[in-house]
């Protein structure tokens, strides 16, 4: 930066000058142009819960924020509800997403699927529903003139469903439609895999198996439901075109008779803090190679996680301005996808992975330089320079993450869903601004422990330029066709 | 409704996929302010203060169906190393790099002579030369690397606060977009005209494998990929949508650097290109500042239109690509170009058939489970493209099921009349999605660039709307009558390879 700074007095004379001095520098000409069109700061304006938005909660529990806004005729909501495949019997894998898509593809008690559909299309409308790991969304999209229609519907959805037994059938049928094509996407072969590694049997590397999803019943979809759908279990955030009194009224009317209930969240699995070193190869013919590395990484919580942003966007996170692309796509034409990144969107351990995908015959190679840059990173961390760069990138494009109402007004209530104080982002911002050099080093040693991760790579080994034994001890994984008897 | 097959420098963004929508019904004004440079560049500008962000686009009217056998990937192989940099930005000396491009250049051509030369088996199979000229451009890169800044465009769009920074490449268009806090304008306007008047095309030769790579990635080892590629090829036998956005693999390896800068001279003039601005901004201060930047820029002549076309299909073709993958199919029917009276009527057609929970196909083969099938139409396409169904099979149904399950639906269709309800609801849907599209400044960017430059008129797609509204049940049963016919048809199917089915019981295939 102080280089920069120097320069950029001197930019400004005559540029056959600059030209000269830019060559001697090290630094390229066009860098001292854009000096005078650099210097204002940007302007990051973060929204907070109680001035743009606002948040109430009915006499039920449930939980809304508001955001008005009035330039386009539209309104969005969003329900956040706690639950998730993370609460799934082991027996019943697949209960939670199975009970997420009937919900809305089955219609309610009220209203069948067919008029639901027809009514929603009709109008340009959507509502969809869907149950993740660790939580579950709804979300609805109409004109501001089909308000009215829009809540009503989205609370029939969310408290009435009908679960019906084709719609479970059908749900069950993609699913297996999608069990019997995991295998023929060689990423999808290496993020599954990969997590397999990391994770063991606990649920966040589950993989899903036709045997538990078979047996699954309507009756299970109901309990699943009746267990999590609640008012004080959920909470919505609405942006769009409402005032908000009128928006009010109409929420109580269809979610305020809405009883409240105790819900017994079953015990979660805690994820074990422990790793798998080694080389994990499996086969698959094909003339590319999916390299996967990586270990255990941090909780969402994890106050180090300015710092962690900050070094993984050196490493991999930052796009062509990483090491990792730099070297493997940019340098050495190796790979078209390279990247890396802390997983940090769950409640236990997420995972830090570096991935690329390369012909089979420049896979030691690809793998040798991948690690190469994360043990320099472990060892190093980074220049002065470096965590300038990555500061004010990570910094500056911070607004993208508020440019619209329903941005705003979802990233508020998903701090609340989460545990986090409403002022996070500006708390966030502030660390951000602050990590230097020496704090990029503590999370790299503390984080990226070469000695602990995990190479997989899928593909055909026999093809490889040499075996991967310097990387670790060897394990060859069959890749088995999935069972859907 | 209308689907692209787009190819991105980065693989973090997908690309944005643009459907039909209706304005006027939906009462809503889009205050597009337009200014054409001297030298004939367009810039279009869409004000919304909502935020301190812009969006941006420039699109180039250039893509895989400008190229010819033999340079087949270039303008996508153009878009990647329209990252290198320039004269001034990712070199700390460019005057001495240009020797050594020189240099790289001399050998090419001697490389290329031997690869020539190597493909024909009456010629000796010795390689050893050709792998000497391999090295020496190895070598020359390496000495140029002294001078190099690497990937510093993108260090400085990044620092400046860039989000979604990227390119992608279509048969017909090529688009440079990034999303900027707006105190950024300025700088957007310099490093945009500057990669326009002071592109150097160093590093080509890692970025050519970096592209082979990708299409290893995309098309080789992506079963979707590979059953696209060759359902272009079996469609188009004259029209140059024929081969792949990526390229075919012969060409990436031989294709030099010096070919991509003739091209790059040929087809990137300032009066092939239109910018798109969409956010934040003052559309005077854009308008001064393309002027300043931009308008310095010599025009140089258009590139000739491609005039070449598919004759009338003459029976069906049937094309099986074998892939280790479950059964996929695709069926497409040749259908006329943007602004044809008929592609109204065959994309409501296609909505009909395929958009949402109401469609037939979701009603007649998805919910009885038979498998899934989608429909597009090329409504926005500069030559003449498809009308086109995506299939797969579900269980133990065959591919061969859910095809005749199309066919019968599409009977439907030539035989009665569908319902002014349906028609509607195509209709609704439309209004509904452009309201949504004026919240993100990015697709509003997008769909005006898009119309601006295959019609020379932004609000093409939105007088389009005009057109979907006018369509009558009539028209979807003639439509369908005329192009969906079998002699139009080209069906591609992706098989277990041959030799496994035959190893396998018959009749317990999969």
């Amino acid at each position: 930066m102080k280089l920069f700074t120097i320069l950029f007095a001197l930019g400004l004379a005559a540029s056959i000058a600059s030209v000269t001095l830019a060559a001697d520098a090290g630094v390229s000409q066009g860098s001292i142009m854009i000096q005078k069109y650099t210097t204002t700061p940007v302007d990051l304006h973060i929204p907070t819960v109680g001035a743009e938005v606002e948040r109430v909660t009915l006499d039920n529990g449930l939980v809304l924020f508001l955001y008005e806004d009035h330039r386009i005729p539209m309104l969005n909501a969003q329900a956040l509800i706690r639950c998730g495949s993370i609460y799934d019997p082991e027996e019943k894998n697949g209960l939670s997403g199975l009970t997420g898509t009937v919900m809305r593809s089955g219609g309610t008690k009220n209203i069948s699927a067919d008029s639901l559909n027809n009514l929603l299309e009709f109008i340009g409308g959507s509502i969809e529903v869907g149950i993740g790991v660790e939580s579950g969304t709804a979300t609805l999209s109409v004109l501001s003139k089909d308000t009215d229609l829009g809540i009503r519907l989205l609370a029939d959805v969310l408290r009435n469903p009908a679960f019906p037994q084709d719609k479970l059938d059908l749900a069950k049928t993609e699913i297996k439609n999608g069990i019997r094509r995991r295998n023929d996407n060689l990423g999808m072969v290496g993020g599954r895999s990969f997590r397999s590694v990391i994770y063991g049997s606990h649920p966040y590397g589950r993989v899903l198996e036709w045997s538990t999803v078979k047996g699954i019943t309507v009756q299970d979809l109901a309990d699943c439901h009746s267990r999590f759908f609640a008012p004080n279990n959920i909470m919505i955030a609405v942006s769009g075109d409402f005032a908000k009194e009128d928006l009010l009224a109409r929420v109580k009317q269809y979610f305020g008779d809405w009883a409240k209930s105790e819900i017994q969240f079953p015990p979660a699995p805690l994820v074990a803090r422990k790793f798998n070193p080694g080389v994990f190869q499996v086969h698959k013919e094909t003339n590319q190679t999916n390299v996967n590395i990586g270990l255990l990484g941090v909780k969402e919580d994890n106050p180090d996680k300015p710092a962690i942003d900050v070094m993984n966007y050196i490493l991999g996170g930052g796009a062509f301005a990483s090491r990792l692309t730099s070297r493997v796509r940019s340098d050495e034409g190796l790979s078209y996808s390279v990247r890396s990144a802390f997983d940090t969107g769950s409640k236990d351990y997420g995972t830090f992975s570096a991935g690329c995908q390369t012909k089979s015959i420049t896979t030691y190679k690809a793998v040798g330089i991948m690690m190469d840059e994360i043990a320099k990173m472990e060892k190093s961390g980074a220049s002065d320079q470096e965590v300038t760069d990555a500061r004010d990138a990570l910094v500056n494009r911070f607004a993208f993450n508020f440019d619209s109402a329903a941005k705003i007004v979802r990233s508020l209530m998903s701090l609340e869903y989460d545990g986090f104080p409403s002022d996070y982002y500006s708390r966030y911002l502030e660390a951000l601004r602050k990590v230097s050099p020496a704090d990029v080093k503590t999370v790299a040693q503390k984080y990226l422990k070469t000695k602990d991760m995990s190479i997989v790579v899928v593909g055909n080994p026999k093809a490889f330029e040499k075996p991967l034994t310097q990387f670790g001890k060897i394990t060859d994984i069959e890749l088995t066709a999935p069972d859907l008897k | 409704m209308v689907r692209k097959k787009l190819l991105a420098i980065a693989a973090a963004v997908t690309a944005v996929i643009l459907s039909a929508t209706q304005l006027s019904a939906a009462g809503i004004q889009l205050d597009v302010k337009k200014h054409v440079l001297a030298n004939g560049m367009r810039i279009l500008v869409l004000e919304n203060h909502s935020a301190p962000v812009f969006s941006t686009v420039v699109r180039f009217n250039v893509g895989a169906v400008d190229e010819r056998p033999g340079i087949t990937g270039t303008s996508h192989l153009l878009e990647h190393m329209r990252f290198k940099g320039s004269k001034v930005i990712g070199t700390t000396n460019y005057d001495a790099e240009v020797p050594i491009l020189a240099q790289i250049d001399s050998v090419a051509h001697l490389m290329k002579a031997e690869q020539v030369r190597l493909q024909s088996p009456l010629n000796s199979q010795d390689s050893t030369l050709y792998k000497q000229y391999r090295q020496q451009i190895a070598d020359l890169q390496a000495q140029e690397k002294k001078y190099i800044i690497k990937d510093e465009i993108w260090r400085i769009y990044l620092q400046n606060g860039a989000a979604g920074f990227n390119a992608s490449t279509g048969n017909d268009g090529t688009q440079y977009i990034v999303s900027l806090p707006s105190n950024r304008l300025e700088l957007w306007a310099f490093m945009e005209s500057d990669r326009l008047q002071n592109l150097v095309l160093r590093e080509f030769y890692s970025e050519r494998d970096v592209v082979m790579e990708e299409r290893r990635m995309s098309y080789e080892n992506s079963p979707r990929g590979a059953l696209g590629e060759a359902a272009a090829a079996a469609t188009y036998w004259s029209t140059p949508y024929n081969w792949p956005v990526v390229g075919w693999m012969s060409d990436l390896q031989n294709v030099q650097r010096e070919d991509v800068e003739q091209y790059y001279k040929e087809h990137y003039s300032v009066s092939n290109a239109v910018a798109v601005i969409v956010g934040d901004v003052k559309a005077d201060e854009v308008f001064a500042l393309c002027e300043k930047y931009f308008g310095p820029i010599a025009a140089e002549p258009l590139p000739r239109p491609v005039v070449t076309r598919d004759a009338r299909q003459r029976g069906e073709r049937r094309i099986d690509v074998e892939f280790d993958a479950s059964p996929m199919g695709s069926i497409l029917w040749h259908t006329p170009q943007i602004g044809h009276p008929d592609i109204p009527a065959l994309d409501v057609a296609s909505s009909i058939l395929s958009d949402g929970r109401t469609s037939r196909f979701f009603k007649n083969i998805r919910q009885t489970r038979i498998g899934q099938a989608s429909a597009g139409v090329d409504a926005f396409n500069r030559y003449p493209g498809t009308f086109n169904v995506d299939i797969q099979p579900f269980g133990d149904h065959t591919l061969q099921e859910v095809e005749d399950s199309v066919y019968a639906e599409i009977e439907r269709m030539k035989t009665t009349k569908v319902s002014q309800w349906e028609i509607d609801k195509v209709i609704n849907q439309g209004d509904a999605a452009l309201v949504r599209s004026l919240d993100n400044n990015m697709g509003l960017a997008y769909r005006l660039a898009n119309s601006e430059t295959l019609t020379g008129n932004w609000r093409y797609f939105v007088d389009y709307q005009d057109a979907l509204k006018k369509v009558t049940p009539d028209d979807v049963m003639r439509v369908c009558n005329t192009y969906l016919t079998r002699e139009n048809r080209t069906v591609v199917s992706l098989v277990k390879p041959y030799a496994q089915e035959t190893a396998q019981t018959p009749g317990k295939a999969n």
